[in-house]
């Protein structure tokens, strides 16, 4: 018996599925349109005021003049410097967990206590690191302690990533490999290891990203308020650029003069972030490729 | 199809090819035997007999092996059904030879014998059925269709000379009433000789199947045996 | 003295009793098929032999696998070194992302061979082996994921092939490939059962039919029927095998 097409329910019920779709849709776009506000924003105000003497000269005149070229090498450092902590602690953490530890409630604490880690306001990291690394361990403010601690940040992404590009490689490589007299090790080092890597660096540089936008963990650890000189070891402090942005936008002597000093240092913020984000895609696309060309 | 499945074919191939030419043998030891009323020849084709028939159950065996493990389709399942019938009706043809022989010792066959025969044209009649055997088996190597539908052809002779023979027969036993139990012997051999080359046709026909999957069983106007012949003759046997 | 016996093994995951004292003995150089229906226990039982299931949690294993004589599951015996005589193959082709040279030179690699001319050398003749080598001489540098499922499958069995197991076991090692690749395989299979057991797992009765010597039929983890392949497949002594493989099964 064939069915009886209700014309006036067809249509209303493709009305209602235009209607939804089209609300779905709107709010998409005004995801996207948030975003492109807040840089345009940006951009727009601190676009001006970026140029080479700005890249590349200190502050002066109280920090109403000159660049932030001492913040943007003490961003770097500060990266370089959580990148050094976090990755091999991170990768070999993470290795253990999926690999080695036997799977049970150790590790699920572990991972569970892991992740609380990533919950833990980035203030409260700052905290820490001033009692841990500044004061108990004796770094001073410095670009150690301040790596450290933001490393310390990183180090929950870093610990996840890692066991997910792992948790991804079907276990018929792991067999192929054992299968062979392969050791365990030998099968980590010299087949799961590659595989997961680029999963692993993305996974980095966006932590990086993250980190390198950070203000409250380096704001007791090491960034300075003022330092026109570049870092000259890693017990030295450093200006940083997000803490930078902290101090001429609210502080100083001269608030009108300092803004837009303020948005470009947000620009070239922003920018550096965008950057490691691309870096990362890229990177990733360049071993996905490299790996799976076909 | 792959090497080895190949490579089994080629085994079931070369056996056929033997049975062929053992059967060949029987058959042309059987003729001479009677031909020629020697004994000797005729244990041999007695003793031979019992091979025809292993090799038959192993060629047998083989193809059913064949088939079960090798699920053949298209060409190879055709060679295999060719040769499974090829070889049943091989081993028939042994049987009459087997059964030809034997009358050299059943009937005490004399040496003025050989008068009827030639009358008969009993030498003719063997000829016909062993080039019949030869050239289906040619045509079989060579996959060679005109050859094995030529076949056909010379089973009509054979027909001929078969019925021409029975009547020779009939007049002959008229003529010598005492000789009627050879002359009952001598009709018989003809038509298992008749029989014989039906079976031959049939090689013919399942080489063309298998060469060219052409399905020439029971189709009237190339085919002469006629099922009631066929029924006789196994009661024979 | 045949190549691997199999005494009473009993095999669990946790609760689940998955082989039930199963004994089969497996002569050297002849292809052994396991056959039955998912989850019947012979792909379980094919990773005893190399010791696989060791990385599965909560299994348990009673009863004894020798080869060659010797008790794999000795406390004495390298399970590394075990693995090296036992080769295996996989469902999937899992080729490392390394290249073509590379994958193959893997075992030996990691078994500890230096000497350069002799992983080339074994490398090449592995790859011979495997039918593979014509079609990947100019191109040993490039990754293995640049070669065909077909080919990637051959690539595990020159893989395995090089460190000269003498046994190789097989699981499913064509289900994922397409008819030609699949009967590459299957004449590779013969091949090497000139120098290798070869025992593989296969759902396709046909190809257990086309390449095994011996079959074994596998039914809720007890091996119901073991024997001859001829055999098995005119005539099967248990009904079971019969109606699994004439498809009457339920």
């Amino acid at each position: 018996m064939a069915i009886e097409i209700n014309q006036s329910y067809a249509r209303r019920k493709h009305g209602i599925q235009r209607l939804a779709f089209g609300v779905f849709r709107a709010l998409s776009y005004c995801v996207v349109l948030i975003l492109f506000v807040i840089l345009g924003f940006i951009i727009i105000k601190g676009i001006g005021v970026v140029n080479w003497d700005f890249l590349t000269q200190p502050p002066t005149d109280g920090m109403t003049k000159g660049g932030i070229m001492p913040a943007i090498v003490g961003t770097f450092w500060l990266m370089v410097g959580s990148a050094i902590f976090a990755f091999p602690v991170g990768v070999m953490s993470g290795i253990y967990m999926n690999e080695y530890a036997p799977q049970g409630k150790l590790v699920n604490f572990i991972r569970t206590m892991t992740n609380n880690l990533a919950g833990i306001p980035s203030i409260v990291f700052g905290l820490f690191g001033m009692a841990c690394f500044v004061n108990y361990l004796d770094f001073g403010d410095s670009i150690l302690a301040g790596s450290l601690t933001l490393g310390l940040l990183a180090l929950p992404i870093v610990i996840r990533t890692t066991e997910e590009a792992f948790k991804d490689i079907p276990n018929s490589y792991r067999e192929g490999s054992l299968a062979l007299g392969a050791t365990k090790a030998q099968t980590i080092w010299k087949v799961l290891l590659p595989m997961a890597m680029p999963r692993v660096i993305t996974g980095l540089i966006l932590s990086l990203g993250r980190v390198s936008g950070e203000t409250a963990p380096i704001l007791f650890t090491c960034a300075a308020y003022f330092l026109p000189r570049l870092p000259e070891s890693i017990f030295d402090q450093c200006m940083a650029l997000p803490y930078h942005l902290y101090v001429v936008a609210t502080s100083g002597t001269d608030i009108e003069a300092q803004m837009p000093i303020a948005y470009g240092t947000a620009f070239v913020l922003i920018v550096i972030v965008l950057i490691m984000n691309l870096l990362a895609n890229g990177v990733r696309k360049y071993f996905e490729n490299k790996l799976k060309s076909k | 199809m792959v090497k080895f499945v190949e490579n089994e074919l080629q085994a079931i191939k070369d056996e056929v090819n033997e049975m062929w030419k053992l059967v060949y043998q029987q058959l042309a030891d059987a003729c001479k035997a009677v031909l020629e009323i020697d004994i000797d020849l005729v244990d041999k084709v007695v003793a031979r007999e019992k091979r025809v028939n292993a090799f038959e159950l192993k060629i047998d065996s083989d193809i059913e092996d064949f088939i079960a493990l090798y699920n053949p389709v298209a060409v190879d399942l055709r060679f295999a059904l060719a040769m499974l019938k090829i070889n049943n009706n091989l081993e028939r043809i042994g049987d009459y030879a087997d059964s030809i022989a034997r009358l050299v010792i059943r009937t005490n066959l004399k040496p003025e014998s050989k008068e009827l025969f030639k009358k008969l044209k009993l030498q003719e009649m063997f000829d016909s059925v062993l080039k019949m055997l030869r050239n289906t088996y040619d045509a079989l190597q060579k996959q060679d269709i005109s050859l094995a539908k030529a076949v056909f052809e010379d089973d009509e002779v054979l027909d001929i000379i078969n019925r021409e023979a029975l009547d020779t027969i009939a007049d002959y036993a008229r003529e010598h009433t005492d000789e009627i139990k050879l002359c009952l012997d001598v009709a018989a051999m003809f038509r298992k000789l008749e029989r014989a080359g039906d079976h031959i046709n049939n090689l013919s026909e399942e080489t063309i199947f298998y060469i060219d999957a052409e399905v020439l069983k029971h189709c009237k106007t190339i085919l002469h045996s006629d099922e009631e012949n066929n029924n006789s003759t196994e009661a024979n046997n | 003295m045949d190549k691997i016996e199999a005494k009473n093994v009993n095999f669990y995951y946790g609760d689940f009793h998955a082989l039930k004292g199963i004994s089969i003995n497996i002569p050297n150089n002849q292809v052994v098929a396991f056959i039955g229906p998912s989850g019947c226990g012979k792909s379980t039982f094919l990773r005893l032999f190399n010791r696989m299931n060791d990385l599965i949690p909560g299994s348990r294993l009673t009863g004894e696998i020798l080869i060659d004589g010797q008790n794999i599951y000795d406390k004495s015996v390298d399970v590394d070194k075990l693995r090296k005589n036992v080769g295996m193959v996989f469902q999937r082709p899992n080729p490392f992302p390394k290249s073509i040279f590379e994958n193959v030179a893997y075992g030996l690699r990691v078994n500890g061979i230096k000497d350069k001319a002799f992983i080339e050398e074994r490398v090449e003749t592995a790859l011979k082996g495997a039918a593979l080598w014509v079609e990947v001489k100019d191109k040993l540098k490039e990754s293995a994921y640049a070669l065909s499922g077909g080919q990637q499958q051959r690539l595990c069995i020159a893989r395995a092939m090089a460190v000269e197991p003498s046994v190789l076991l097989m699981d499913e090692p064509a289900s994922a490939l397409d008819p030609i690749s699949t009967a590459k395989i299957e004449e590779l299979i013969c091949e090497l059962s000139s120098q290798t057991t070869i025992i593989i797992v296969t759902h396709s009765m046909q190809q257990a039919a086309r390449v095994s010597n011996k079959t074994a039929f596998f039914y809720l983890g007890e091996m119901v029927e073991y024997d001859d392949t001829k055999k098995i497949f005119t005539n099967p002594s248990k009904e079971t095998t019969q109606n699994y493989i004439t498809g009457r099964f339920g």
